[in-house]
């Protein structure tokens, strides 16, 4: 945990000062999380404001600050859903601004050396994200959740609240489907 | 795991070092906490108006039972009776009283050996 579990019941009891402090302590790891969930950077404040908005009116509802970061992570997988369903409502794609923060960032970018690893990250986040195309939606945020994120099944059953079986099933299966596609990329030579 | 799984987990790797940090503005938690002052005025609002509308209808029915109430105090002195029952009540009690004034004129007109 990035705060100490007396700060949390603090916030959950109404003290401000100590839910600016949770805030700080988490908005970085939220943002990063987000970010590689939606996948569209000017977007990614936004939906973080949200996440804490809803964790401010939720808070009373924690049982025990144990159970803190599979809440948060939770409400922000719930509220990059809700952004991604949004999105799909418009008719926007989720990738779509996102060559163009590339070129930004390559614009930016003072020496060359910087400017080929900055086309090199932009190439794998593209074909990553070429490769996660062949999952549904829910699928792609549970799948970039364990193996991107890095969040292990105890604390993803924490956050579906669903079976750990079930979960191993259904990663499996998105994983084999990305698998596959990561195949059929690498014998048609676009690695 | 196959050769493939394991690049795949490696490709996972870059993909998370590739995904650019996000740093929150300045206006991150002013941000937040005006949203949060906005959501929770909503409900507030929305109280008020629960409690206009509320106090709204209960002088709207004061005012209607105050108006049905007013005609039917006046219709109270009014010659003509108000039900089919009262009227016959009426009729007949005028018809006892007939009958009674009649007995008392003839009264004196009865012989004495007939009377009581």
């Amino acid at each position: 945990m990035l705060v100490e579990p007396e700060l949390i019941e603090k916030a959950r009891k109404g003290d401000s000062g100590a839910f600016n402090g949770v805030v700080t302590a988490y908005r970085k790891r939220i943002l990063g999380t987000i970010s590689r969930l939606i996948g569209r950077p000017e977007d990614v404040e936004d939906v973080g404001q949200e996440v804490f908005v809803r964790l401010y009116y939720s808070l009373e509802q924690l049982r025990t600050p144990e159970v803190f970061e599979p809440w948060l992570y939770r409400l922000t997988v719930n509220a990059c859903y809700d952004y991604l369903r949004r999105l799909k409502r418009r008719g926007e794609s989720r990738m779509s601004d996102l060559s163009e923060q590339q070129v930004l960032m390559a614009d930016s970018a003072a020496g060359s050396k910087r400017q080929d690893e900055e086309s090199e990250k932009g190439r794998v986040r593209e074909f990553v994200d070429a490769l996660f195309q062949h999952v549904s939606e829910e699928d792609r945020l549970l799948l970039t959740l364990k193996e991107v994120e890095g969040l292990s099944l105890k604390e993803l059953e924490q956050i579906y609240g669903v079976n750990e079986n079930a979960l191993k099933v259904r990663l499996f299966r998105a994983r084999q489907r990305v698998l596959k596609a990561y195949n059929t990329a690498s014998a048609e030579g676009k690695l | 795991m196959t050769e493939a799984d394991r690049q795949l987990d490696e490709l996972f790797e870059r993909y998370r070092a590739a995904c650019p940090e996000v740093e929150p503005s300045a206006n991150f938690m002013p941000a937040i906490w005006s949203r949060i002052e906005r959501r929770g005025s909503f409900p507030l609002v929305f109280e008020r108006l629960t409690r206009i509308f509320v106090a709204g209808a209960a002088a709207a029915c004061l005012l209607l039972t105050a108006l049905t109430a007013l005609p039917a105090r006046r219709s109270a002195p009014a010659a003509v009776p108000a039900t089919y029952a009262d009227a016959l009540y009426a009729d007949s009690s005028a018809e006892r009283t007939y009958y009674t004034e009649a007995v008392r004129s003839t009264d004196n007109l009865v012989p004495e050996d007939y009377r009581h």
